[in-house]
Order: C-alpha cells, then sequence, then structure tokens
C-alpha cells in the first residue's frame, strides 16, 4: 500500500506579537514564512505547494485563505486550506509530499485576535437545527467533556490541579515572555469558576499566534545534507460524531483511532515506552489526562499517581507539554499545528528553553473543535525508518 | 407536512490592525491629500495601495513614491442591482493607474450620468485620463477619495 | 518517479435547485453521498477516509459546518479533513484526495459536501467579505462586479462584444437542457440576454449563475484496490493548482504577470496537469471540457487557459460552431457554473462531468466518443485555480 518517499519536518517558526497594531495579519505572515524558510535552509522558489489553515470567522475574512495567500508564497504556486484544523494542513501537507508529486511543502495556521468575542464565533459552529440558542462555545464543551470526567474519575479534579500547575512551571522555562499564569495549585484551584468545573485559573487566555513548518521528501534532506531532520514514522486523524449528545465525551473513538493509524504506521506496539517526549491537546489538565490516557501513554486510574510522581516532567518517564502546551500559550486556533511543531522541534534539537536532550522519537497530538471532536496523532524520530534500530 | 424554518443574523465585529504601511498611506490621504505607493525592486513595480512586501516576490518593498494625483483608468463596472448592506445602484467603479505607478488602486467613480449603461461604459474606457478628489473631512479611508474624469 | 493512477468509482450529484426547503443542509450532504455510493456499489465500511468540500461557512450560516458534515458522510472515526478555497473547493478537495491515495495512505477516499447558497439571503453581500478589510472592504466589491472588471478589460483587450457575451449562454442552456441535475434549464437567444436586467456593466442577469442548492459526491480509489475488485471507473490523470494576486490591481497597470482579462494562473494549472497526464496538444486530445465559468465572458478566458484557443480567439470559434455538443472541443456540456452554482461543490461536479462524460454515462448531454477530459475549478477573487485531467 504504501510507497517509498519519506517526509521530514526540515524547518519551522512561530510568531506572539507582542504589539498588535504593529503589523497586519499579512505582514505577520510574512514575517513568519521567511523565519520558516531561513530554519529550513530554503527559499521560496524552493517550496512547491503550501498547505494553510485558518478560520475565517475569527479572521474576519469570508475566505481566509484569500489576502493571506500572497504573504506566504502562494503566488504562482499550488496552495489549499484545511479550515477544519491547523493540524490538517500538516497532515495534508505530508500526504501531498508522500504522494511523490511535490519535493516540499510550507505548511501555516495562524490564530488573530481581531474580533470583539471569540465565544460568540465558536458559538456560531453549533448547528442552527437544534442547539444555536445554547451557550456552547468551545470552552462549555471542554467544561462538559471535564464534568464526565469528575463522574468517573474520583480525584480528577486534583490531578487536573496539580498537571495545571506543572504545564504553567514548564511554559515559564520555555516561553518565560508569554507563559500564562497563575503557577501555584492554591490559584488554580480558587479561582473565579467560568464553566464548571473549570476555573479561570485552568485556562490560559486567548493569544495572537501563528506557527509555520516546513517539509520535504528524503531525497531533499540527502541533497540538502540536512543534518537534523525530524522524519514522520506515523500519521493517523479522525473525526469524532457531530452532536455532543452522541459522543460519549471520556471515550474517544476517534483519539484511539488516530492512535492506532499513527502507531501501526510506525511500528510502536508498546505506545507508553516509546517516546522521550509528547505534545498533547490540552485546552484544559482535564483534556491534556484524557488525551494521555486515549493516546495510550497514561489511564486513567494511574493519573494521580503520575502527576504526583512528577512523571510527565522532562525528567520523567513521560515528559509532556515541555513546551507547556494550550494552558500556558493559546494560540487558539493553531494550538493543533503548535503541538505538532514543539514535538518535531524536539527531535531535531531546536525546540530551545525546554529542549529536552536526546530526544530520537516524539509524539504530537492536535485536536480541534468542540469537546476535541477531530483529533491528528504524528509520531516523530530522528531516523528515517529503514535506519531505525 | 408543515416545514418549519430558524432565523438566524450574524452580528459580528473585527478591528483590524492595519499596521505601519497602510497606516502611514491612510495618514497621508486624511492630513495632506497626498497618496503613496511603495516599490518593490525586484519586479520593478511601485505597488499602490501599498504594501510592506510584494507578493510576486515575497521581498520586503523600499522605497515610498508619491503617485497621482492624475491617472487613468485600468477597468470598471457600472453596478446596476441592489445588494443588502452595500450602497444605492447605480454607481461605478474600478481601478486606476495613478500616474508613477505600476499597479493600479480601487475607487469611486463619481460625476458620470449612469443612466444609459452603454454610454457611461465608453465615458470610463479603460485608458480614459482621471483626477483624483479627497473628501473635505477625510478619516483615513479608502472613501476619503474617489475619481472624477478629467475634462 | 510516476504518480499512481487514481480512479473514479461512483458519483453522486443533486437536481440543483433555488432552495431545498424539504432538507437541511447536512441531509444534502447525505442526499449526495447516497447516491455516489449506491453508483460505486460499495459499503460504508470501505470507505478509509473523508475530504469534506465546503466554502465560506457564511453562506450557509454555520461556522465550520463540516462539524455537522460528520454524521452525513459516515466519518465516524474515520479520517476526516475539510478543504477551503473558495469556489475552486470542490475541485481542490479531489486533489487533496487525490493525494490521500496517491500518498499510499489510504485506497478508498470519499469527497462530499453541499450548499445551500438560495437560503443565506445575499451572496454578493456575503462575497463582498471575501476583500480584505485594509483596503479593499470599503469598496463595493462582489465576485459579479470583480469579473464584470474582467470583461471590460478583455473587450478592450480582444474586442469582445456584450453578444458574444450572449452566445455563451445560448450554448450553455441549450446544453443544460439536456442535464436533468442542472438548475437553470431554459433555452434562450440572444435577444433575450441582451434583454435581460443588467446587474454590473457589462454583466446582465442572464450572464451570471444562479444560486444553486444541493449537493456532490465522488468517490476515488486506488488502481490496485479498483483491479483486486474488477470495478468499472475513470481515472484521474492530472493533477494541477496555482495562484493569482489576490490584488486586482496588480493583474494591470504595468509590468504584470497577469492581465485581469485572461486567466493566466488557471492555464498554469491546466498545464501543469496536462504535463502530469502527458497531454501535450489539448485542442488534439481534449474530447471534452468543464471548465468552471460563473459568468458567460469569463468562459472565453477560461477556455484559451485550457488551451483550447489562444489568447482573445474564442468568441470568434465559438460563432465558427466549436464549444458546443456536436462540434470541435465541446466545453461545459452539462450547462456548467452558468447555469448551475451550489458554490461549496460546483468544482466537484465540473470534475463529475468530465467523469461521466469519458465514461460514457453523461446521457443526453453525452459528448460522442469522448475519452480524456480536462476540468477546472475557480476561486477567491478569481485567485485560485484548479485543474484535473480525467479519462478512460
Amino acid at each position: 500500500m504504501s510507497n517509498h518517499i519519506q517526509v521530514g519536518v526540515i524547518g519551522s517558526a512561530q510568531v506572539s506579537p507582542a504589539n498588535l497594531n504593529q503589523a497586519s495579519l499579512e505582514e505577520i505572515l510574512n514575517t513568519l514564512t521567511h523565519a520558516a524558510l531561513k530554519n529550513a535552509g530554503m527559499t521560496i522558489d524552493d517550496i512547491d505547494g503550501i498547505v494553510v489553515a485558518a478560520c475565517d470567522q475569527l479572521d474576519g475574512r469570508a475566505i481566509s485563505i484569500m489576502a493571506a495567500s500572497g504573504s506566504v508564497g502562494g503566488v504562482g504556486r499550488d496552495i489549499l486550506s484545511t479550515p477544519s484544523g491547523s493540524e490538517h494542513a500538516f497532515i495534508l501537507g505530508a500526504l501531498r509530499v508522500k504522494s511523490g508529486m511535490y519535493k516540499t511543502q510550507l505548511v501555516l495556521s495562524w490564530s488573530p485576535l481581531e474580533v470583539d468575542s471569540i465565544s460568540e464565533i465558536q458559538k456560531l459552529s453549533n448547528d442552527p437545527y437544534y442547539h444555536r440558542a445554547l451557550p456552547q462555545d468551545d470552552l462549555s464543551t471542554y467544561a462538559l467533556q471535564a464534568g464526565v470526567l469528575e463522574s468517573e474519575v474520583s480525584g480528577v479534579r486534583e490531578s487536573v490541579i496539580k498537571f495545571t500547575q506543572q504545564s504553567r512551571e514548564k511554559g515559564r522555562v520555555a516561553y518565560p515572555n508569554i507563559s500564562a499564569t497563575p503557577v501555584q495549585e492554591v490559584q488554580i484551584r480558587d479561582s473565579k469558576m467560568l464553566r464548571w468545573p473549570i476555573t479561570e485559573g485552568m485556562v490560559c487566555e486567548p493569544r495572537f499566534g501563528a506557527v509555520a513548518m516546513v517539509l520535504s521528501n528524503q531525497d531533499w534532506i540527502k541533497d540538502k545534507q540536512i543534518k537534523n531532520p525530524a522524519w514522520i514514522h506515523g500519521m493517523g486523524w479522525a473525526t469524532e460524531t457531530t452532536y455532543l449528545g452522541d459522543r460519549n465525551l471520556s471515550d474517544m473513538g476517534s483519539l484511539k483511532a488516530a492512535a492506532h493509524q499513527a502507531y501501526h504506521e510506525s511500528g510502536i506496539s508498546d505506545p507508553k515506552s516509546a517516546f522521550d517526549v509528547v505534545e498533547v491537546s490540552d485546552p484544559t489538565g482535564y483534556q491534556a489526562l484524557l488525551s494521555l490516557d486515549g493516546l495510550g501513554l497514561c489511564d486513567s486510574k494511574d493519573w494521580r499517581d503520575a502527576v504526583h510522581s512528577d512523571r510527565f516532567s522532562s525528567k520523567g518517564s513521560l515528559p509532556v507539554n515541555l513546551s507547556g502546551g494550550a494552558t500556558s500559550f493559546n494560540p487558539v486556533f493553531c494550538t493543533g499545528l503548535l503541538r505538532l511543531a514543539e514535538a518535531a522541534n524536539q527531535v531535531r534539537g531546536c525546540a530551545g528553553a525546554h529542549q529536552k536532550s536526546g530526544v530520537r522519537k516524539s509524539l504530537g497530538h492536535g485536536s480541534s473543535g468542540f469537546a476535541m471532536q477531530y483529533n491528528s496523532v504524528v509520531v516523530f524520530a530522528n531516523l528515517p525508518k529503514e535506519n531505525q534500530l | 407536512m408543515e416545514l418549519l424554518t430558524r432565523t438566524e443574523k450574524w452580528d459580528i465585529t473585527y478591528r483590524h490592525a492595519l499596521g505601519e504601511v497602510a497606516s502611514w498611506f491612510y495618514t497621508q490621504i486624511r492630513d495632506h491629500k497626498k497618496i503613496y505607493g511603495k516599490k518593490d525592486f525586484k519586479s520593478n513595480r511601485v505597488l499602490v495601495p501599498p504594501r510592506a512586501f510584494s507578493d510576486e516576490t515575497l521581498e520586503p518593498t523600499k522605497d515610498w513614491v508619491e503617485v497621482g494625483p492624475e491617472g487613468v483608468i485600468e477597468c470598471f463596472t457600472i453596478v446596476y442591482q441592489a445588494f443588502k448592506n452595500l450602497p444605492d445602484p447605480p454607481y461605478a467603479f474600478g481601478y486606476v493607474m495613478l500616474k508613477g505607478a505600476d499597479t493600479a488602486i480601487g475607487g469611486y467613480f463619481k460625476g458620470i450620468d449612469l443612466t444609459d449603461g452603454a454610454k457611461a461604459a465608453k465615458q470610463l474606457a479603460i485608458g480614459t485620463p482621471v483626477i483624483t478628489r479627497f473628501a473635505e473631512k477625510r478619516v483615513g479611508d479608502a472613501l476619503d477619495f474617489w475619481f472624477e474624469v478629467k475634462e | 518517479m510516476k504518480i499512481p493512477k487514481v480512479g473514479i468509482i461512483g458519483i453522486g450529484q443533486s437536481h440543483f435547485k433555488a432552495k431545498r426547503q424539504d432538507a437541511n443542509y447536512p441531509e444534502l450532504v447525505r442526499e449526495a453521498v447516497k447516491l455516489a455510493m449506491e453508483d460505486a456499489k460499495i459499503d460504508f465500511d470501505e470507505i478509509e477516509a473523508i475530504v469534506y468540500s465546503l466554502a465560506p461557512d457564511a453562506l450557509l450560516g454555520i461556522g465550520n459546518a463540516e462539524r455537522l458534515g460528520v454524521d452525513a458522510v459516515s466519518a465516524k472515526n474515520k479520517r476526516f479533513m475539510r478543504i477551503n478555497t473558495g469556489g475552486s473547493t470542490g475541485i481542490s478537495s479531489l486533489a487533496a484526495a487525490h493525494s490521500h491515495i496517491a500518498a499510499g495512505a489510504c485506497d478508498v477516499v470519499l469527497v462530499a459536501g453541499a450548499d445551500k447558497v438560495g437560503e443565506c439571503g445575499d451572496s454578493q453581500t456575503i462575497l463582498n467579505k471575501i476583500w480584505d478589510p485594509t483596503y479593499e472592504r470599503a469598496l463595493p466589491l462582489g465576485t459579479i462586479n470583480m469579473l464584470a472588471m474582467s470583461a471590460v478589460r478583455y473587450m478592450h483587450k480582444y474586442g469582445m462584444t456584450e453578444e458574444d457575451m450572449a452566445q455563451i449562454v445560448v450554448k450553455n442552456r441549450a446544453h443544460s437542457a439536456l442535464n436533468p441535475h442542472a438548475h437553470l434549464r431554459e433555452l434562450t437567444s440572444v435577444d433575450e440576454v441582451m434583454k435581460s436586467r443588467m446587474i454590473s456593466w457589462p454583466i446582465k442577469l442572464f450572464d451570471a449563475c444562479p444560486q444553486s442548492s444541493g449537493g456532490c459526491s465522488v468517490i476515488l480509489a486506488s488502481e490496485k484496490y479498483i483491479k483486486d475488485r474488477g470495478l468499472d471507473a475513470v481515472w484521474i490523470t492530472g493533477v494541477g493548482h496555482s495562484t493569482e494576486s489576490y490584488y486586482l490591481g496588480d493583474r494591470m497597470g504595468k509590468h504584470f504577470t497577469a492581465d485581469h482579462a485572461d486567466a493566466h494562473a488557471l492555464s498554469e494549472a491546466c498545464y501543469k496537469s496536462y504535463k502530469m497526464a502527458g497531454v501535450v496538444d489539448p485542442l488534439k486530445e481534449i474530447d471534452v471540457a468543464e471548465l468552471y465559468s460563473p459568468f458567460s465572458n469569463t468562459e472565453f478566458h477560461a477556455i484559451e487557459a485550457a488551451g483550447l484557443a489562444k489568447l482573445g480567439q474564442s468568441p470568434k470559434m465559438l460563432s465558427e460552431g466549436y464549444f458546443k455538443i456536436g462540434g470541435p472541443n465541446p466545453v461545459n456540456p452539462s450547462g456548467g457554473v452558468l447555469c448551475t452554482n451550489a458554490i461549496a461543490v460546483t468544482a466537484m461536479v465540473r470534475v463529475a462531468e468530465v467523469a461521466l462524460q469519458v465514461w460514457g454515462r453523461a446521457g443526453a448531454h453525452q459528448v460522442k466518443g469522448a475519452k480524456k477530459g480536462i476540468a477546472s475549478g475557480n476561486g477567491g477573487d478569481h485567485q485560485f485555480f484548479g485543474a484535473m485531467v480525467v479519462e478512460s
């Protein structure tokens, strides 16, 4: 079924400008593109295809790819858009290189803060037939999901609070200038209740962010003698069913399906011992723990133990979200692609202050939609598949 | 069989950052009634309206170049149909290459009798010289100026 | 390296109408999916991935409406992503699905979507919002007047007349009269077109596409899957996409790469797909074309971009009998976008119609002996272009 083409991540960049009035969205994307290309050691002429992901309603442009296209090198080039999720841009970009039709791909996603109410536009995703009148934005759905966990896993709240605290500490190391607070457990626990059971301290305020990655095939990597690609060993992606009421919010079949696809493709039979670091989706700590369970990395019965024994720290046996996750830096729409970028960067050895030494294999998990409707899983490794020991 | 419907309206406000280039462009219009473009050296084009970079070359643009107020019509249309939240017809608008520019900028064409479409089209034919007019009260917006056919 | 052939094994499309009060949006998607699945004669279990075709959310009034479509395409726990490149979404979705199979990730991919443009109140109001808020949002730009300006430049450059434009409408309505899926199916005359209400000079009511509602679905499969099961199929042998500058004003003036009169990036997309398919002389080798053209005037530059006429020559060739069913190089035998435009899927319908043609299944609007065809899609402000070669 598969062919012999292998795909590697060879560049990445991210921006989160402090002054939002300094530059227009298109200017920021252009800066980001230059940074990613430089990181990959390329010019735009080396890119033969682009996939972007953005949300029209967040951008305030009815076709978000339009004005942005030129900024990222789209003119005279093949550019597509996957508004379903930022992580889907990566998936499609990788498939395009693997198809043999493209030797390189530039993949980008952005999440501006120009709309007056992110909550209001998220509510527009509710079907107009039954659910539009409800106060259901993304946070409400994370809360509903968290509520289910509260009823099923005793003591989950304490685990979530501790996990959040640990994420914030990691965020302070990784991105000291922008990482969110509070960092103290007591403040996370006692802060204002937003949507039961989620407190203000558990979530991170939205922030402008944009992230880009450059992918290429093995011929390119060999020709240009790129020393540190993050090879894609396996990819999986899947969706939950539509209506929340039809779903089992604490047992995500789509996450398990995506993980299964990725593990199968990468020949992983024991995920718990396979990865040196993982970056998982964490709109709140509830979703992070749920993701770790669905990915087969940490069963729910082990959550309490894991957080209390520092298993997820950089020195632990399963470092999780050394970037601090969306718990620390939340560029709403592009958090999914950011998780993948962080995981790839760890393998490439260019993660920055939060780099763990000697990372050979990592997992990136991104999700989008109400209560993580879409889940995507990518396994990265420092060697191409045949040579893996 | 009774078929029901629900009505929904989207009401969303955005505050879009214009960035330094567009901000300067608009302040020059607002304060000095002057229009500027920016030159991309790789493609050798003065881009109007100005941008920080050329989307053809991805290179940053460099020099500011004052353009206009004269120009020529590059294309036009005359709208006769009413569309919700768009102006009452008839109105003419299109793109003008201002003197000194290499690309065309959009704007309304005013001062032409639009009753007879074919006749008005001849008056707005491509290549027709126009002059830029500025509103008395300007706010730093694309509607601070428009074009009129040169007598 | 040789790109694997990807086959089309099933097609479904609605009978497009202005409004569909009898079905909500996911139901329209399901309608098309059901038709495609019945056509392919496979079970839902065989589908490994779905690529969802959906243009601006605002036209449907539902943010990220593909989430609602998940059940309609039976995507639960399956691979799923949505594509949006404006009007070219349908062909871009097929290109994305093609990559799934060519990459060896899947053997069977379902592509589906629907639109209810007729229900959104005013599509031009929404389409005004595609322009950037920095410079052009203040102008009353819409897709109709944007392409009216293209007509003005094409007239100036090549001498096209309003009557030439009307001839396209006459041709396409004669075609759609034979196509039960088309929306506008009444025959018309140059006189009737010329007398129709002026919308945006020179585009009149009859020169413009309708606002259609309906769905479309296409199922793609790998060559191995098709051969192993002895399925009937036609083949996508060429795929190409390219893009213009977003700035309309950059497609005029001095030193421009692309003139707004023409469709430069469309020709890049077509030639990329011709190259992949090994097509060297389109005029000789292409038996049928479904070229995305929402207004009569744009069909001319689309024909030229597809290499079926030299620049500026297609109006004359049309009057000599080219481009109609029964004549050389038929274009838009389905009636084209001019007769049916459910934006989210229109570009997919172009590929579906070419597929039906080379499959010999186009019914009353069949081009005799068609074996190889080209389909195209346009999106954005005449900015994104996709092309595909489909052959039997």
